[in-house]
């Protein structure tokens, strides 16, 4: 057992609460959905559990122990939402994800583990001695997930992935993230606004409003049925399910 | 990197302050070896003497050569400088990151201690030192070093403050890499780059107060001399002779301003926030074939004068000016708004759509070139010069929405003041009136308690209000265009939705033509009547919104829509991907422009650019193979790493 389980957890900034008293959880092998508008703490909740984000309450845990944020074992990665900000500019491809190996091995062996990655996200591993500038957004966004898994986690948090890319190459990267759960038995908390992306990722949603969850459940029944108003409103407003005018 | 720097030594100022620096450097090296004797020889027949053509600078109180003594001078001066500015750049550094490690409670003392550093005045905090230290060089080096230090320590805060916030540092230390690590391999290399800019400022500043503490006579003490000694010299014997002091004082100015230039000159390149590396070079070829055929549109002139007309595009074309030779990022796009139309335009990054909106709006930046056989809007020609006329019809007729309505809007100035100068400005409302229409327009998009909040500042409004706030500020007028550059993509879905139906609202009431500019084809495809998609630089497929599911025939339209996932896309199949990227306007092929990455292109396609053709509907396609069946849907990723190279 694996889960990664947020329970009655409370993040606060100043005396403004963030994250109120939220439970959740990412099943083995699973990509749950988390949706809400910006500022309904989506993103904070995630950052605590990477520990970005001060707890004040409650506990974060991974098969069942807290999850480490110190050290050099880091079973719980993250893939940040600009290409663009998240690999450092000055260094290589293959060197920012070797990086993220855990230690232990030589040179070759990472090496050879960088290649297997990049091969793995779809990226040539001939890029791997290029700095990012000679890279694109959807490139980017590949090698930073490649950079999580050579953390050799269990649970990747990703959040907003693809909601700074084109269309056209935010189809890869979510067929991508459909593939590494098949085929790595990865499970993933997929954090986006986009319902119409979240639906085609995720087998269970959740969603989040200032601070709170107000709705969770299996995909389909969620967005099929949903129980809340608030998701009805969401729903509502995704584009494209109004007829013409 | 290093071809930035190289950049800045091409520009006049940049080459200019590098070769005086570069002059300064080698003296300070040879000067000594060349004009030390003469420096010293000491020559009492001749003291204080004025310029003459065996001193051209005159001599001092013991006959020794001023001018040589100054170019000797320059070694000390300068490597006095460099060790004060040394110490300078590594205490700031160490002070500045240190708050980084330390974390968070000692972190923030050691901040305020060097912001309380900061405001204290640099020239007392020196003569502190100095006093400290004792006379001498050694001393004033060190006094000047670090009285430099806490503005560089705040400058380094800063600099470690904002990286270490970005989410390529988070993601080590995720990963597991320690402070002190993530400190030495992922900030301090990116700090390095603004702070050498700073330090070679630093350096000219340095110059000059080192200047001021010897010619204090706190600095350098006879009988080592510096351009500070001999200014302090010099001015002793100013009535004798002026230009004992004037050279060491020419010298110092020199000096002082050639760091300073160079570091400005390097910053101002440097300034441009580029941290990718530049565009690919562009081949020669940026021919005339590309102009799209005349006539394309079998519409033209039926329309040319129908009042219903609103916007009336033909063969727009912008030029920027690029690394090597003009680029044309739209290349011959024509269409026409009518009253109460909604039209969409849709592509991905780089494909001119935004482009297109900003010359119709006659709002290119300078640097671009915008030309059209027609550009109307009410049948007035927006081509040629700005006029008091053209300014007062965009001013009033058109209302333009951009994607961050801080852009247009003035943070210091209130919300309703900022509507009621449009009217004021425009239409020569009276200020009151003006005021009043401002809280009419405001309530109209929507703005609750108007009273309030027309007296509010843009940073109090929400997201999705600042852009209602803008819409607004477009009705002042009584446009008849509205043009709208992804006006919900910062928004989120539900104040989307809001904005969407706003427009939507607008255009049905008055009649309004609505240009909606959109990556996004949902988006599009629920307000507008019409969809332009534009790749490349010119309008690929114009065709009803309606069709857009099912009806499209360019296989980039087809790819578009199958690619974003929407509420009934078929979850157990992999979504359909577009292989490749987008073209870059620098590196434009011959034939279509799509051909890289379309499932049909044939050697037709790589050789001939397909024309925009109408077909008797109004509809118009760009393709050899319009409506051609796809074969059998897209490949989900082999051909993806394939052409996806920028
Ligand atoms: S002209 Fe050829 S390459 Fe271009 S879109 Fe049509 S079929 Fe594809």
């Amino acid at each position: 057992m694996s889960d990664l389980r947020w329970q009655d957890v409370t993040v606060r900034y100043g005396r403004h609460v963030v994250v109120d008293r939220v439970d959740l959880t990412v099943p083995e092998g699973r990509i749950v959905g988390l949706v809400g508008e910006s500022g309904s703490g989506k993103s904070t909740l995630a950052r605590a559990a990477v520990g970005l984000a001060p707890v004040h309450g409650g506990t974060i845990t991974l098969g069942g122990a807290p999850v480490p944020t110190s050290g050099r074992r880091r079973p719980l990665q993250m893939v940040f939402q600009d290409p663009y900000a998240s690999l450092d500019p000055r260094m290589t491809v293959g060197d920012s994800v070797a990086e993220a190996m855990p230690p232990g091995r030589s040179r070759q062996q990472r090496r050879a583990e960088v290649e297997r990655l990049l091969e793995l996200v779809h990226v040539d591993p001939a890029r791997a001695r290029t700095r990012p500038g000679g890279l694109s957004g959807g490139q980017r966004q590949r090698v930073a997930i490649a950079r999580a898994l050579a953390a050799r986690p269990r649970v990747v948090i990703a959040d907003e992935i693809t909601s700074a890319l084109d269309v056209s190459i935010q189809g890869v990267v979510l067929n991508l993230l459909r593939e590494l759960r098949r085929d790595l038995g990865l499970s993933i908390l997929f954090i986006s606004h986009n319902l119409a992306v979240v639906r085609y990722v995720a087998s269970h949603v959740a969603v989040m409003r200032a601070g709170r969850i107000v709705e969770q459940g299996p995909t389909e029944r969620v967005l099929g049925h949903p129980n809340h108003d608030y998701t009805r409103t969401l729903l509502a407003a995704v584009p494209g399910r109004r007829s013409q005018p | 990197m290093e071809r930035r720097w190289l950049r800045v030594l091409r520009t006049p100022l940049g080459a200019g302050a590098a070769a005086l620096c570069g002059l300064v450097l080698v003296l300070a090296v040879v000067a000594p070896l060349v004009w030390g004797a003469a420096a010293e020889a000491v020559d009492t027949a001749d003291i204080l003497a004025g310029p003459s053509s065996e001193h051209w600078a005159g001599t001092d109180n013991l006959g020794r050569d001023i001018l040589a003594r100054v170019l000797v001078a320059t070694r000390l001066s300068i490597g006095l400088a460099l060790a004060a500015t040394a110490i300078a750049v590594l205490v700031g550094l160490l002070l500045g990151s240190a708050p980084y490690l330390l974390g968070r409670r000692a972190g923030r003392l050691m901040t305020a201690i060097v912001n309380a550093a900061v405001a204290f005045p640099g020239l007392l905090l020196a003569l502190f030192f100095a006093v400290v230290f004792g006379l001498g060089a050694r001393g004033a080096v060190l006094a000047i070093g670090l009285a430099g230090a806490p503005s560089f320590a705040r400058l380094t805060h800063a600099l470690v403050a904002n990286l270490a916030a970005r989410d390529f540092v988070a993601a080590a230390r995720i990963a597991g890499v320690g402070r002190l690590r993530v400190l030495f391999r992922h900030i301090l290399p990116n700090v390095a780059e603004p702070l050498a800019v700073n330090a070679t400022i630093g350096a000219g500043t340095v110059l000059l107060s080192f200047a001021g503490l010897s010619f204090l006579g706190l600095g350098v003490q006879s009988p080592d001399y510096d351009w500070g000694r001999l200014l302090y010299e010099g001015v002793s014997a100013l009535y004798v002779n002026p230009m004992a002091a004037l050279a060491p004082g020419a010298a110092v100015l020199l000096a002082g301003l050639a760091f300073n230039l160079l570091g400005e000159s390097v910053a101002k390149g440097l300034g441009s926030p580029t941290l990718r590396g530049g565009p690919p070079p562009a081949p020669s070829a940026d021919g005339d074939s590309r102009r799209a055929p005349a006539g394309e549109d079998a519409r033209d002139d039926v329309e040319a004068a129908d009042p219903d007309v609103v916007l009336d595009v033909r063969d727009l074309e912008v030029t920027v000016p690029g690394p090597r030779g003009a680029i044309r990022p739209v290349r011959g796009v024509s269409f026409t708004v009518r009253r109460g139309e909604a039209v969409g335009v849709v592509g991905e990054s780089g494909s001119g759509k935004s482009l297109t909106a900003l010359a119709v709006t006659r709002l290119v930046a300078d640097s671009g070139h915008v030309e059209a056989t027609r550009l109307r809007l009410l049948g007035d020609d927006l081509r040629g010069a700005d006029t008091p006329r053209r300014r007062r019809l965009l001013g009033t007729s058109l209302a333009m929405v951009f994607q961050d309505p801080m852009t247009s809007l003035n943070p210091t100035r209130r919300i309703g003041g900022q509507l009621a100068e449009v009217a004021s400005h425009h239409l020569g409302m009276p200020r009151r009136e003006a005021m009043s229409r401002a809280e009419d327009r405001l309530g109209a998009v929507g703005i609750p308690d108007v009273g309030r909040r027309a007296r509010q500042y843009p940073h109090e409004f929400s997201g999705g209000m600042r852009q209602r706030a803008m819409i607004g500020m477009g009705l002042m007028g009584s446009p008849r265009l509205i043009v709208a550059d992804e006006p919900t993509t910062a928004l989120d879905v539900t104040v989307q939705q809001q904005v969407l139906d706003l427009l939507a609202t607008i255009r049905g009431d008055d009649a309004v033509g609505l240009v909606l500019i959109s990556h996004d084809v949902t988006v599009v495809g629920e307000v507008c009547d019409r969809v332009l998609v534009m790749y490349a630089g010119r309008i690929v497929e114009d065709l009803p919104t309606s069709e857009l599911a099912t009806g499209a025939r360019h296989p980039y339209t087809r790819a578009l829509v199958a690619a974003v996932p929407d509420m009934e896309t078929d979850i157990d199949e992999p979504l359909a991907t577009i292989p490749g990227r987008p073209v870059d306007p620098a590196e434009l092929p011959a034939g279509c422009a799509y051909a890289a990455r379309c499932p049909l292109a044939d050697a037709r396609c790589r050789a001939e650019d397909p024309p925009l053709v109408a077909d008797p509907g109004g509809r118009r396609v760009a393709c050899w193979h319009a409506g051609e069946p796809l074969p059998g849907g897209t490949a989900e990723h082999p051909a993806d790493e394939l052409v996806e190279t920028p």
